[in-house]
């Protein structure tokens, strides 16, 4: 490329600066922040980006909650019969596709709510209240984490932060958990 | 199969229509902060024109608007809204998602459904100023079908 661009003119030079930042500024996106291990406030902003783009829409969204809850039975087959009420049982069954989708929902107001310290408490009480008379055992929290380990890279490729993910899924677990 | 509620159906048309143009608001990563401010304004707009809604919302602090409270239930709202706009082409699960928040305000004493209706005219006449090129037709087959549905238990 390089050698086909004639680097004599100020207008290329600036586009090649220009160039310069924009790939320097792509590759801070997905790798220099790849140490951080606590949910701060850039993590988190880095969370709500990267969640953004996994959670997509319309029928993106409906396979990405399936991959995700196959995933979550696969390591806990027996954690199925806590979800016959929704159709636990099949999870193609537009019973379950709905709780799916609610399980979801859920967790996106959670995390973009990670930059509003006042409404993420109020979401995370609410989402407290819900689970805490299910009584659900500490693993399975541990569980969809790794679940989502295993759906989020397909759907971020290598820009997915597995250590900032699991920083701020602690964040919402720990409080939901209570 | 279109989904139908009295004579307005939301065809598959309508559904993609409104999908793309739901979809244009939530582009940026402060789309939550859109989602907070449009559904308290709408809220406050029933209130405003149904004062008995308020006593309804008290547990969750719609006396201070812009409380972490109130924003949370504002943006829980929204996004039920948004997951039946997405879920608007898999009828069957559309149709659970929509039972299951029947449910929801069924067990809600003092709701009505002349309360859904004001959301949904408030709600409809909001659009616009946010969504470019908004379809008014196919909101309005798709949007009144899904607020009638989850309206649909309620006993007035």
């Amino acid at each position: 490329l390089r050698s086909t661009i004639p680097r004599s003119s100020p207008e290329n030079t600036e586009r090649d600066v220009t160039m310069k930042t924009a790939v320097v500024l792509l590759l801070a996106a997905c790798v220099a922040v790849a140490s951080a291990t606590e949910c701060d406030t850039l993590t988190r902003l880095k969370i709500k980006a990267q969640w953004s783009t996994a959670y997509s829409s319309g029928s993106d969204r409906e396979h990405f909650a399936q991959a995700l809850w196959r995933a979550v039975f696969a390591q806990a087959p027996e954690a199925r019969t806590l979800f016959t009420r929704v159709g636990g049982d099949d999870t193609t069954s537009p019973k379950f596709i709905a709780h799916a989708e609610r399980v979801l929902a859920g967790l996106d107001i959670a995390i973009n709510m990670l930059d509003q310290p006042d409404a993420l408490k109020a979401e995370l009480d609410h989402l407290h209240k819900q689970h805490v008379e299910r009584h659900i055992p500490d693993k399975y929290y541990t569980v969809f984490r790794n679940a989502l380990t295993y759906v989020l890279p397909a759907q971020l490729g290598r820009c997915y932060d597995k250590e900032a993910w699991k920083a701020c899924y602690n964040v919402i677990a720990d409080a939901i958990r209570g | 199969v279109a989904f139908c509620v009295a004579d307005e159906c939301c065809s598959a048309e309508d559904r993609t229509r409104v999908q793309t143009q739901w979809r244009g608001l939530w582009k940026d990563t402060q789309s939550s902060k859109i989602k907070i401010t449009f559904g308290r304004n709408i809220l406050l707009k029933v209130v405003e024109e149904i004062p008995e809604v308020k006593a309804l919302f008290k547990g969750v602090n719609i006396d201070n608007p812009l409380s972490g409270e109130f924003s949370a239930h504002s943006i829980r709202i929204l996004n039920a809204i948004d997951m039946t706009i997405n879920l608007l082409d898999d009828a069957e699960s559309l149709g659970e998602a929509l039972d299951h928040l029947a449910d929801q305000h069924q067990a809600r004493e003092g709701v009505k459904k002349a309360h859904f209706q004001s959301f949904s005219a408030k709600f409809l006449k909001a659009l616009p100023a946010v969504i470019d090129d908004f379809d008014n037709m196919s909101w309005k087959a798709c949007f009144t079908g899904i607020t009638d549905k989850i309206a649909s238990k309620l006993q007035a």
